[in-house]
């Protein structure tokens, strides 16, 4: 008999290996994933419920409720996205054009810059399937996959064998750390662990391309130029490298110029790519669906047939300035994920949150309205933390409705 | 001006650098609400000759507290082999969060991976 794989939503990695056993309707054991994987694809503690005013409501009523929020916000954003299918990601931006609303993601404030910089073409990008086939120099700057996606390096990177690294991790790969601390993926990388002082990212950064020009490079920290160097000439000789992004280098970047001049320089002298260690298994898609449809990947107002864009639509921002007078947030939880000064505004203003699990935003929210999970009790599509669409069907049925139909009924309330 | 300033507990500056954890990731995917991920978030790991030097004990709790908020943590040292003198970590979560800076120069992103506060014993808290 042939066995059936699921797509596992635990994160931005998507694996599509995963088997499962049912157990009166539910998911009982997961068979292929990680612990995150599994705790997500198995239903969560607290599911959340339908609520008005912290009192139990109709499903009916809560969509009317926030149709009427809707409709009389001045103001209103629509944040989330990144644990929402892509069908939900396109409803919800027709939602934010007839509400004339702010429309933002969590990519706003991690690997955005880095995905609008692959979308216009600035930086390569390659697939996971590729890395797995093809690299021998895989550089973790900033990134632990081994707690942020526990099966990166088992199923694409490092460990595998590939259709041209026959002979794996023990002779056809090398994997390279570059962190502020020494990490579980910094362990298993070894002596190619490189430690460098919180914000020195870009230093290092601008001493590579120096020592990949010919000249000497220099940091302000304990970093030798030989080292450097040595460090220099691994990612020169690679037939097939690639610079996996984490958030420990994004965030240390002020802008992603020295990121992608290194990149540049590589590709001058050997053959690099970059893939973003994107965290919510579609935070990629929403950046491609809004990138479609406007030409930006984030932060964006509609109003009427034109479009606004820029860092002042930012959730962050919008939220700092009290710009906003209602929230609709999709799939993500800006009270845990937000800083707690920032996030303390949602307090202010009605919140509306669609999610299948009870968090602090829901907890706090005018509007609770409780959805499907997405990968084990409803299908859809979504786009992996490398840019390739992969579609994935539910493991179970739930009386539950998906984000996407939620959002089709308040479009349809309004 | 009283005496009261003579028994508070001393305070340290720190640094906090943030991180992810398998574990507390996946009491997140089971519940965001959850005691077993306020357990695994609510904790700074120290650098034990900082510990001692500040005279912090292993299990007990500590305040961290700078201008835009205030958390009482677990203390534990770390187990990294190379000292991180004046850096704790943390794991991403609402409670170092609560710490980091509401200034983002306008730009929308927060500095999540660069906190400073102060420490100290949380006495009874």
């Amino acid at each position: 008999m042939e066995n059936e794989y699921y797509v596992c939503t635990g994160c931005g990695l998507l694996c599509d290996d995963i088997e499962i056993e049912l157990d009166d309707g539910k998911v009982s054991k997961v068979n292929n994933a990680c612990l995150k994987g599994v705790a997500r694809l198995k239903e969560c503690n607290r599911p959340a419920e339908c609520r008005i005013d912290g009192a139990p409501a109709s499903l009916e009523d809560a969509i009317i409720e926030t149709a009427r929020i809707l409709k009389e916000a001045d103001s209103p954003v629509i944040f989330g996205m990144g644990n929402s299918t892509s069908q939900a990601q396109k409803n919800a931006i027709e939602l934010a054009k007839k509400t004339s609303a702010y429309f933002d993601d969590t990519s706003s404030f991690c690997q955005g810059p880095i995905v609008e910089a692959i979308l216009e073409n600035k930086i390569r990008t390659c697939t996971l399937d590729e890395v797995k086939d093809k690299a021998d120099v895989i550089v973790y700057w900033g990134a632990d996959p081994s707690n942020s996606h526990p099966r990166h390096l088992s199923k694409y990177t490092y460990f595998p064998r590939g259709k041209e690294r026959q002979r794996g991790w023990e002779e056809d790969r090398t994997a390279i750390c570059i962190d502020v601390r020494k990490s579980d993926t910094a362990t298993i990388c070894g002596d190619k662990f490189y430690q460098i002082p919180p914000q020195a990212d870009e230093e290092l950064l601008n001493a590579l391309t120096n020592g990949l020009s010919g000249k000497v490079p220099k940091v302000s920290f304990g970093m030798g130029p030989k080292k450097i160097l040595e460090l220099a000439n691994m990612l020169k000789k690679a037939e097939f490298g690639v610079i996996c992004v984490g958030l420990g280098l994004v965030y240390s970047l002020e802008e992603i110029e020295p990121l992608v001049r290194l990149m540049d320089k590589l590709n001058e002298v050997s053959n690099f790519y970059l893939i973003p260690m994107v965290g919510q298994y579609n935070m990629r898609g929403s950046n491609h669906n809004l990138h479609e449809e406007t030409g930006y990947i984030n932060r964006v107002k509609f109003t009427g047939n034109d479009v606004e864009h820029g860092a002042h639509c930012s959730v962050v921002e919008l939220l700092r300035k009290r710009t906003v007078d209602a929230a609709l947030i999709i799939g993500s939880d800006p009270m845990s994920s937000l800083p707690g000064s920032i996030a303390k505004e949602l307090l202010d203003i009605p919140v509306i949150t669609i999610d299948p699990c009870n968090t602090l935003t829901s907890r706090k929210a005018k509007v609770s309205i409780p959805v499907a999970t997405a990968g084990s009790e409803c299908g859809g599509t979504a786009v992996r933390m490398d840019g390739v669409e992969v579609e994935f069907k539910a493991m179970t049925e739930t009386d539950r409705m998906c984000d996407a139909e939620i959002l089709e009924r308040i479009m349809g309330e309004l | 001006m009283g005496f009261g300033q003579f028994l508070k507990a001393p305070e340290y500056d720190i640094k906090i650098i943030t991180y992810r954890d398998v574990f507390q990731s996946t009491a997140l995917e089971s519940s965001g609400c959850g005691d077993e991920y306020a357990e695994r978030s609510a904790v700074i790991l120290l650098d034990k000759g900082d510990m001692k030097k500040m005279v912090l004990k292993d299990g007990r709790k500590a305040v961290l507290k700078n201008n835009f908020g205030r958390v009482v943590v677990h203390l534990r040292p770390s187990s990294y082999e190379e000292g991180h003198e004046g850096i704790g970590y943390m794991t991403n979560s609402p409670w170092s969060n609560a710490l980091v800076s509401s200034e983002t120069g306008g730009s929308g992103v927060p500095k999540f991976k660069m906190i400073t506060a102060l420490i100290s014993d949380a006495k009874d808290e």
